[in-house]
């Protein structure tokens, strides 16, 4: 980077600090709060990975029971239950593959470190 | 006698679990305490939305305390950035998704005016000194938003967060050459647009 790339940057770097150092209150106090909200997933984790458990649970034993009363021949009346539990599978299944690939380049990180140090 | 013997290793080994994890519990959030503001304006930067930076940077708060909080300190900022650039890419895919689905309904989004967004600048600077800064930071963030998004990920990580090509590459997911490379681009491209106004 010659002189003015570096001025340039230095620039920009002096622009947006200037814009951080005027947040509002509003968005410190929104900061805040995530903050605290974040810090409390710390010492509850098994219980924020569980929460689409009641949910899908309420909606197979809907299935279930709807099955157990109208018998297996009534395929059009179970079929609105179960599309919903789709949809809260679904919903689940996105957020499982975002964390997927993230796992997926943590584990290609870790090999390669083991190469480097082997 | 042999159960006896376990439990009594068990709680030994418990209070000292306990208070590595109070220890870390402080440590993760003196980090998100200094990272956050940086990081609430380089996603407001890419995503051009304060509510929308505010959401993405809470979901990636939440998710490195959940996921990688047992991590070592000096691997959370690159990590933190990892997760945050891919919530403004997913954003921005969303996004695109939404605006067909707007543009085929002919809705408009409702313009919200935020009172307490617009109240005078607590920091007491003029407002001729607050319309320059505010200028210099319009410019550059369209500058930067102009750029193409692995050129701005790598501009901001490097420029405005102050991390080094190594952590960078960890952020951005792609190797450290990649890095210098969109950066120098990025540099290029942001003196061809600011040049007339910086130098």
């Amino acid at each position: 980077m010659n002189k003015t790339d570096e001025r340039l940057a230095e620039q920009a770097k002096e622009a947006f600090d200037r814009s951080v150092d005027g947040l509002d209150a509003a968005s410190l106090s929104r900061l805040n709060r995530a903050r605290q909200a974040a810090l409390a997933e710390a010492v509850r984790p098994q219980r924020a990975r569980l929460r689409w458990l009641p949910a899908t649970g309420a909606a197979a034993a809907v299935l279930l029971a709807v099955f157990t009363l109208q018998g297996p021949g009534e395929v059009d009346v179970i079929s609105a239950p179960a599309t919903d539990l789709e949809f809260l599978l679904i919903e689940e299944s996105i957020e499982m593959l975002e964390e997927l690939e993230f796992y997926s380049w943590l584990a290609t990180q870790e090999l390669e470190g083991d190469g480097d140090r082997g | 006698m042999t159960a006896g013997v376990s439990v009594f290793a068990v709680s030994c080994t418990a209070k000292p679990t306990g208070a590595r994890t109070l220890q870390k519990q402080q440590q993760l959030g003196q980090f998100l305490a200094e990272v956050e503001r940086r990081a609430l304006r380089i996603a407001e930067i890419g995503v051009r939305d304060r509510d929308e930076a505010l959401d993405l940077v809470q979901d990636a708060m939440i998710k490195l305390v959940r996921n990688y909080g047992g991590r070592q300190k000096d691997e959370w900022t690159p990590l933190f950035y990892r997760i945050l650039q891919n919530g403004v890419r997913d954003w921005h895919r969303r996004q695109g998704v939404r605006n067909r689905i707007m543009v085929w309904l002919q809705k408009a989004k409702p313009d919200d005016h935020d009172v307490i967004a617009s109240a005078p600048d607590p920091a007491g600077r003029s407002p001729d000194e607050e319309l320059q800064n505010a200028e210099a930071m319009e410019a550059i963030e369209a500058a930067v938003n102009a750029l193409p998004r692995r050129q701005q990920e790598a501009f901001m990580l490097r420029t405005f967060e102050g991390l080094d090509v190594a952590g960078t590459a960890v952020a951005m997911g792609c190797s450290e050459g990649s890095v210098k490379t969109h950066c120098s681009r990025a540099i290029h491209a942001l003196r061809d647009k600011l040049g007339e106004h910086w130098q």
